[in-house]
């Protein structure tokens, strides 16, 4: 079923290409489903990681590596995701977890997951990804290699970190019988450099008042592009897009005509079907213009020394060490986009995402920026409540409407 | 020509009538049921009808609520926050902190005094503590949900119920009719839960609460002893309005005015 649905979604962007049209979000969506079907066909070595796995090094070891998250979020945007949640609750996985993960549980149950021939697991950026990694790797009888992330970015954290990437490519090695190519990686990690380079150009134009990404343009970007690090697909992918928003903003087309609120999104968008995005753009000219997780703060990797690097980038994430770091994470991302307000889904049942919502809204108030705290599912829409959602939104954007801008001078 | 606010919640649908100057004219409460359209409908005729007007009379109307968007003629749709907060001013003013606990909603609201939210908060998925919840207790206690409000006066505050879920509570409530229990007791115990519920949500809007001029209100406001509980766990003194139902169609209408004559 999800062979099929990844190589209709190919053929149709394709089809859709050859017909001149063509968007930087559909060349992401492209590389997106080749990923996919690269998962799901079988005819390649697949390993579910946690999200601060380094994909690039994978990709150089020839790996089809993923993250288990993408499926929960694959699910949802595909409108899919029911029965795989009654599955996990039907197993006895409690509703009060995340649903990124039950999602996982119900499609390993329903055969919808692609088997593994290995398993990543990182200790980051939450422990219920972690779980998920053990489990599938109990479910399948596959070996696990797990990451211990420290909880700050000390030099010897970041060692202590850049050991277990040295050691990795032995532990692949051992499970595909393929030894990492020194050379190969460096081509790899030039790749992976460039995308930085890109994606920070990206992210500089994004930020022009008004932006020129429009509203889905940016959403699971930073995350997902982190799969496609090192990748030649990768780089088309982000030259797509700086391209289009480079000529967006010298013809001053903006993503959103006569924007007039901007908003920054904590953690991940609602990932299924919603009307809650285009009722603040229609109704109140309010854009989505900057993400958390859209952020690249780390420097570029050395070709002589890339564990290290590797070891630095994933621990820059904002959700690695204490909650103060993703404050600063946050308020940074809040004054380089001149944000008029702050949007924290508190995904359900994510520790992460509700843990520090007080202190990230008292925060960000002390910058300038409000915060509304919603209590969304991202994932299940059999919990969405439009109704308190949407008045929730709506006096938020009534307020900031009567606000002056904590950026003009 | 007069201005119409009509606030459809989730318990009752409220319209209100102001003339050219905002002041108030006429009010309707009507309970919402199961179809709000023939309850807008119907709070509409009845006021109007209370004032001499007919549709037609009216210069423009403000819709806000849960149901804010199925009330046609509207020149907006505002949300009951903003209402709330426009409409405690005229009958309040000075409010910098107030409390509307609604029927499946409560919301607390830091003002700037002038009647514009600065901040606010929401509960969250859970409508604990709201109309719904007390109506659940008073069919548990066998009373009208009118009767709770003075029902804990004299209580010695010796019942702590300890679970606000509605199904939960509404059990645990009858258990302790069961085991004997003084039914003020049981009424003392409902109300300080909900003010200790609604405290967490004054607190993220207002770490200190000295010294604020505060309100509430929305239907629940009509219960004194919650009213009274809230002001103890604060150690404040609350102010309600004479029609606490009214507040959010009142600004409504308010802002109905104030839009028109600025065009």
């Amino acid at each position: 079923m999800m062979l099929e649905y990844f190589n209709d979604m190919i053929s149709g962007i394709e089809a859709k290409q050859e017909l001149g049209k063509s968007s930087a979000r559909s060349r992401f969506a492209l590389e997106l489903a080749h990923l996919g079907r690269g998962l799901y066909s079988r005819d390649g070595t697949v390993a579910w990681c946690g999200i601060l796995a380094p994909f690039d090094l994978l990709h150089a070891m020839g790996v089809r590596s993923c993250f288990v998250e993408f499926v929960g979020a694959m699910l949802a945007s595909t409108g899919t995701i029911g029965p795989m949640m009654e599955q996990s609750e039907q197993l006895g996985y409690s509703t009060d977890g995340c649903s990124y993960h039950r999602a996982v549980y119900g499609a390993m149950a329903q055969g919808l997951m692609p088997e593994p021939d290995f398993l990543i697991g990182t200790s980051a950026v939450c422990s219920a990804g972690l779980a998920s990694i053990e489990n599938l790797a109990g479910h399948y009888g596959k070996e696990m290699y797990t990451i211990h992330v420290p909880n700050d970015d000390s030099s010897e954290a970041i060692a202590y970190l850049a050991d277990q990437f040295r050691e990795l490519p032995h532990f692949v090695a051992r499970q595909t019988g393929r030894q990492l190519d020194p050379g190969h990686l460096r081509e790899v990690v030039d790749r992976t450099n460039r995308m930085r380079e890109l994606t920070l150009e990206i992210y500089r134009l994004a930020r022009q008042v008004p932006t020129p990404a429009r509203r889905r343009d940016l959403a699971n970007f930073g995350i997902v592009s982190a799969l496609f690090l090192g990748s030649p697909g990768g780089v088309e992918v982000v030259e797509a897009y700086r391209n289009e928003f480079a000529e967006k903003v010298a013809t001053k087309n903006p993503g959103l005509p006569n924007e007039r609120l901007r908003l920054l999104w904590i953690q991940n968008r609602i990932q299924f079907t919603n009307p809650l995005e285009k009722l603040l753009e229609q109704e109140y000219g309010a854009a989505v213009v900057a993400d958390e997780l859209n952020d690249i703060n780390w420097d570029p990797i050395d070709p002589e020394d890339p564990f290290t690097g590797m070891a630095r980038r994933a621990l820059s994430v904002s959700f690695c060490g204490p909650a103060e770091h993703r404050l600063q994470v946050l308020t940074r991302l809040a004054r380089d986009y001149q944000v008029d307000g702050a949007i924290n889904p508190c995904h359900w049942g994510c520790r992460q995402g509700t843990g520090a919502r007080g202190l990230l809204e008292r925060g960000l108030r002390d910058a300038g920026v409000p915060t509304l705290n919603l209590e969304v599912d991202c994932v299940d829409p059999r919990n969405f409540s439009e109704g308190q959602l949407k008045t929730r939104l709506e006096a938020f954007m009534e307020t900031l409407a009567r606000r002056k801008s904590s950026w003009l001078n | 020509m007069p201005f119409l606010g009509v606030d459809v919640g989730s318990l009752s649908c409220d319209a209100v009538v102001i003339d050219d100057k905002g002041k108030l004219i006429g009010w309707t409460v009507v309970p919402t049921g199961a179809r709000n359209i023939e309850s807008i409908m119907r709070a509409r005729a009845e006021v109007l009808e209370r004032v001499g007007l007919t549709e037609s009379g009216v210069e423009a109307l403000i819709a806000t609520g849960y149901g804010r968007d199925r009330v046609e003629g509207r020149l907006a749709a505002v949300t009951e926050i903003t209402c709330h907060a426009r409409g405690i001013q005229a009958l309040l003013p000075g409010t910098e902190l107030l409390v509307d606990i609604g029927g499946q909603d409560s919301k607390s609201m830091r003002l700037d005094g002038k009647g514009n939210v600065m901040e606010f908060a929401m509960n969250d998925k859970c409508a604990a503590g709201t109309g719904r919840f007390l109506e659940a207790m008073a069919r548990a206690l066998e009373i009208g949900v009118d009767q709770l409000g003075d029902l804990d006066r004299g209580a010695l505050g010796n019942v702590t119920l300890s679970s606000m879920c509605t199904v939960f509570a509404e059990s645990e409530v009858v258990s302790l009719i069961a085991e004997g229990a003084e039914v003020s007791e049981i009424v003392r115990g409902l109300h300080r839960a909900i003010a200790n519920r609604t405290l967490a949500l004054v607190r993220r809007v207002a770490p200190a609460s000295q010294g604020l001029k505060i309100a509430m209100s929305g239907g629940v406001a009509r219960n004194p002893g919650v009213v009274r509980a809230l002001g103890d766990a604060l150690d404040c003194k609350i102010s309600t309005p004479a029609e606490p139902d009214i507040v959010g169609a009142l600004g409504a209408a308010l802002i109905a005015m104030e839009r028109a004559q600025r065009h």
